[in-house]
């Protein structure tokens, strides 16, 4: 794991992921917001989703796979699971 | 070599003049193999070098042969798949007609039935191009 991640908290990882989400994606940092939907504000359809999938792997250093997508929604759903696989 | 020329259409949906693999050379779950002589009369062959579709192409049906071969392996018959995108282009230069490239495809990535794979073009040891290409497989 990460060893810069492991010592991040839970809000510094949701800031670093607005960073990358925000440039790679091209949107307002603004909109990223914990209740916005995640599918919708990064306007992702199913080939954008791998993108996201190798962007996570790059910056935060954990794997998600298809089955993890499935419960996800809104971008507060997406950083339960990133607290999850970090075991913060 | 794993499968030959004469066999591939067995493992790959292309049919000429659209055919642009020869050999299957090595398959494994991360890295596929190929080879490719161009013929002069090539479709994608312009002003004496293979254009940088074929390039692309060739990589694709390596793709679709070393997941054809592994299909094969486990469920019988190949799956289908299509280009849902090419990203991260480079190009370095045309192989002549009259010369053999050899590919190199490595899969990174799967989210259901999308694959993302790495692939590279080989001249005589020279880089031709590389690029990343979404598999969408059927």
């Amino acid at each position: 794991m990460n060893e810069t991640l492991v010592t991040m908290e839970l809000g510094d990882i949701i800031e670093e992921t607005r960073d990358f989400l925000s440039e790679e994606f091209e949107v307002n940092r603004n909109l990223i917001l914990p209740e916005n939907s995640l599918k919708d504000t990064l306007d992702l359809d199913s080939l954008d989703y791998v993108d996201l999938v190798v962007l996570i792997e790059e910056n935060l250093n954990i794997k998600v796979t298809g089955e993890d997508f499935k419960d996800i929604v809104t971008f507060g759903d997406f950083y339960k699971l990133v607290q999850k696989k970090l075991s913060l | 070599m794993i499968v030959k020329k004469e066999r591939i259409a067995d493992i790959i949906p292309h049919r000429p003049p659209f055919v642009m693999i020869d050999n299957l050379i090595e398959v494994s779950e991360s890295r596929f193999e190929s080879d490719f002589f161009i013929d002069e009369d090539n479709i994608l062959v312009r002003s004496g070098s293979m254009e940088e579709s074929g390039l692309i192409e060739n990589i694709a049906q390596t793709c679709a042969a070393g997941f054809g071969y592994l299909d094969r392996e486990k469920e019988g018959e190949p799956r289908i798949g299509f280009i849902g995108a090419v990203s991260k282009l480079e190009l370095f230069e045309l192989p002549l007609a009259h010369s053999t490239i050899h590919t190199i495809v490595t899969p990174t990535h799967q989210l259901g039935n999308i694959f993302l794979v790495k692939g590279e073009n080989y001249c005589n040891g020279r880089k031709l191009l590389e690029c990343e290409i979404k598999i969408v497989v059927t």
